[in-house]
């Protein structure tokens, strides 16, 4: 694999996945007003995959819906926090905020990317981004600073989801090549800005970030190591397309 | 459990037959704010409808989505219902100006950017206020301008000196500007996609060709 | 999405309470009504016009929610990137008309709390079709296309109403469903033209859904004291049989030209007449499941329940943190 390939497979896998999980709150969100923006969000990250798997298909591989609809669990380089399942909405907050910053601070990265097709993407995405991060940390603010019942809520999501949110900056063989090629700044310079920016937002609620330097990262999820959760996902999403794979849909 | 041909909401673990479920609280779904958005670079804001939010910052949250999601924008107000002044409603024909008790006697019009006269004015309890008019019943809000004045009944006689020979004007509406939370120009970009996300657009689905095909390939009577 | 299937009318002998209206206000009210002038919030109206409206537009609101339902069914396995994406922006959609609906019953004096809680208690109708499963892709798809397609036949038609913020609201939807529309239609399409398996699918889904298509506008009027004044106040702007040969008019022939069948022998046009005739449909069963004995009822309210109940503790959190403000109603 080329050190884009590598690249692009793990954002591309990363929106899928995430913005299918993040699709299944439609029509069941705690407010008609977040159902509906919480969807957009979802069908933005849709988008960006559709977007990357597009500049995977200019380098080789297959068309966006075969590669997204056809490969199994060990084929995907998504980091384990995405595939979670949605669980209650202090979970799924706390995960869009954990990873949109992340997602935010990588896509300014990429913006000046050696790989202008993919540095150009990344600019394109920067006011959706920008949205996603505000919604996110609107949410954190208000519920972190909220009831007892909701700071407790979310101090549980945000100890338990912030292990696999270290899995999110899991490095591949590759990594030297993508930094030295200009491709990206590389996951552990990401890792401590995301670090900072979250940490921010965190420092204006009741919310205490476990300690990130005794956190075990839930890793293996860019080498295609995975939850029992991604193959069932899989399968529901790709369960009317491989009913048959070359018809049109 | 109920079974459902939804595998969400099989996840969700329904149960057959609950109780019936207490009435909901006073304020389950907050108050309201309207919302006001622009179309395109200098266009008048124009109302859009309200969303039930807590605070300001999460109503602007939820009406960048529910109202500029599928239509094009260039900035958005949000501004509790509550910190509305409103006159009654006339008919399509008439001026609601007309229909305002006579209030404070307004002096002309200052010139209103001089930081002299804005000083004094505000030295004096006034404060900037948005002026909007219906020009027709079923139609929406426009904003027309500011005004200064002490207070919301006295922005609107102040609006009638300024704005009053407009006709029709059905309706009015007066915000103090400090109660308006507005979109940063710097984050317009938060729209700029909007154009691109072809697949909630109908001129998208264009299927005639596959129809015609179709037709051409059975056989024929 | 919406149908007049929903819609109690109250029983014929209710009385109007007209009677009890001042009569220079009230002759005020219908001459602006009659002269195409809209009615806003705060202007006086009479308790019939209010009640009524509140009850159509509140069912209208629940028809929204509760309609997203069947076709979120598919939103997890929708077939490729552009149904996928699609299918997810029509069920948002339907959402957010939801909302937009709930706001305009709203300036009438109903809270949304309240409409919400006789909703999950099942206390309020919404329109019956959503009462229906959709165990297979081109059920949903059907939706998309047919439920959608008669929606729209029915919301054109009360977009010309006489009241200012449920006309507002509507023009918004309208616009929004034109999406909707050719994106049933391009699905449809799409399975009855293409493989096998897709055609038998989407026949078996248009057999399956038929019936309760042409339950969709309910059945035909009966002229009552309370018609004669709905229509003359613009609250109810079509009968039930005109939208439904409209309907049939405008998507017969687009559903026969896809190789698709009817399931429905009689179903045909009688152009001397310009109405098409059509097995009549099961009226009774129709209450039945109006009435809450049919397939879905109790799914669909347990769902609205449990998004209720598990968003509780969202709502009491913002509710506790935030600046106390008087409630008013929305405006407009």
């Amino acid at each position: 694999m080329t050190p884009q390939l590598d690249l692009l497979y793990r954002l591309a896998d990363d929106q899928l996945i995430l913005g299918h999980r993040n699709s299944e709150w439609n029509g069941l969100g705690p407010i008609l007003e977040e159902d509906i923006a919480f969807s957009s969000m979802a069908q933005d990250k849709l988008g960006h995959s559709l977007q990357l798997y597009g500049l995977l298909h200019q380098l080789g591989e297959a068309e966006p819906d075969t590669v997204a609809f056809t490969r199994n669990a060990p084929q995907f380089h998504c980091c384990q926090l995405v595939e979670l399942p949605i669980g209650e909405y202090d979970f799924s907050l706390t995960r869009h905020f954990l990873f949109d910053h992340a997602e935010l601070l990588r896509f300014e990265a990429l913006a000046t990317s050696s790989f202008e097709p993919l540095a150009q993407v990344a600019r394109k995405l920067r006011g959706e981004l920008k949205y996603h991060a505000l919604h996110a940390n609107t949410w954190v603010k208000r519920l972190g600073t909220a009831t007892d019942e909701a700071i407790e809520r979310m101090q549980r999501s945000l100890d338990f989801t912030l292990p696999y949110a270290l899995g999110i900056f899991e490095t591949t063989e590759l990594e030297p090549e993508i930094i030295s090629t200009g491709l990206f700044v590389g996951e552990k310079e990401l890792q401590a800005r995301w670090l900072e920016s979250i940490s921010k937002v965190l420092a204006q609620t009741e919310l205490q970030l476990p300690d990130v330097l005794i956190a075990t990262p839930v890793s293996g999820g860019r080498h295609g190591e995975h939850t029992e959760h991604l193959q069932p996902l899989l399968d529901e999403m790709a369960e009317v397309f491989r009913l048959d794979p070359t018809a049109d849909w | 459990m109920i079974n459902s041909h939804d595998p969400r909401m099989n996840r969700l673990g329904l149960a057959d037959a609950a109780a019936p479920a207490a009435a909901k609280p006073a304020l389950d779904q907050f108050e309201t704010y309207e919302v006001f958005h622009q179309k395109k670079e200098n266009a008048p804001f124009t109302y859009v409808g309200p969303v039930h939010a807590p605070e300001a910052d999460v109503a602007f949250l939820f009406a960048k989505e529910q109202f500029s999601r599928r239509f094009a924008c260039t900035g958005l107000w949000v501004v509790p219902t509550s910190a509305i002044t409103v006159t009654p409603y006339v008919g399509d024909q008439e001026s609601a100006y007309d229909a305002l008790p006579p209030g404070a006697v307004w002096t002309g019009l200052e010139p209103a950017d001089t930081t002299e006269a804005q000083s004094a004015a505000y030295s004096a309890g006034e404060e900037d206020y948005d002026i909007f008019h219906l020009k027709k019943r079923g139609k929406a809000q426009v904003h027309v301008g500011k005004v200064r004045a002490a207070s919301g009944a006295e922005a609107l006689q102040v609006a009638k000196a300024v704005f009053g020979e407009q006709r029709p004007v059905v309706n009015v509406w007066a915000i103090r500007s400090a109660d308006i939370l507005r979109s940063d120009d710097d984050d317009r970009d938060i729209w700029a996609s909007t154009p691109e996300k072809k697949y909630r657009e109908a001129i998208s689905y264009k299927v005639q060709d596959r129809i015609d095909r179709f037709k051409n390939e059975q056989p024929q009577p | 999405m919406y149908g007049s299937a929903s819609t109690h009318d109250l029983p014929t002998n209710a009385p109007t309470g007209l009677e009890n209206e001042d009569p220079t206000l009230l002759a005020t009210f219908e001459a602006r009504i009659a002269k195409g002038e809209k009615i806003e919030p705060t202007d006086w109206m009479p308790a019939l016009y209010r009640k009524q409206l509140t009850r159509m537009i509140e069912q209208h609101a629940h028809s929204e929610i509760i309609g997203s339902l069947p076709e979120g069914t598919w939103i997890t396995r929708a077939p490729g990137f552009r149904r996928k994406m699609a299918q997810m922006a029509k069920v948002q959609d339907e959402v957010g008309h939801a909302q937009l609906l709930y706001s305009a019953a709203e300036t009438l004096g109903k809270t949304r709390e309240e409409m919400l809680t006789d909703l999950i208690n099942g206390k309020s109708k919404y329109s019956n079709v959503f009462n229906y499963p959709t165990p297979t892709w081109a059920d949903s798809n059907v939706i998309s296309w047919l439920i959608d397609a008669g929606a729209i036949v029915n919301q054109l038609a009360n977009a010309k109403g006489s009241y200012g913020p449920y006309c507002r609201a509507l023009d918004r939807i309208c616009a929004e469903e034109a999406f909707h529309l050719k994106y049933g239609h391009d699905a449809v399409v799409h399975l009855a033209t293409g493989t096998k398996i897709q055609r038998e699918m989407m026949q078996a889904a248009l057999n399956r859904w038929w019936p309760a298509i042409m339950t969709f506008f309910g059945p035909s009027d009966k002229m009552s004291v309370h018609t004669e004044i709905l229509m003359r106040w613009k609250v109810k702007m079509a009968s039930n049989d005109e939208c439904r040969n409209q309907f049939l008019d405008m998507y017969v022939p687009k559903i026969w030209e896809i190789g698709l069948t009817v399931p429905d022998e009689k179903l045909a046009k009688n152009e001397a007449t310009g109405q098409w005739e059509f097995t009549e449909p099961d009226w009774e069963d129709f209450k039945r499941v109006i009435n809450g004995d049919g397939p879905c009822n109790a799914e669909r309210i347990a769902v609205r329940r449990a998004a209720e109940e598990n968003g509780a503790w969202v709502r009491r959190a913002l509710n506790a943190s935030k600046t106390e403000r008087k409630y008013v109603q929305p405006l407009a």
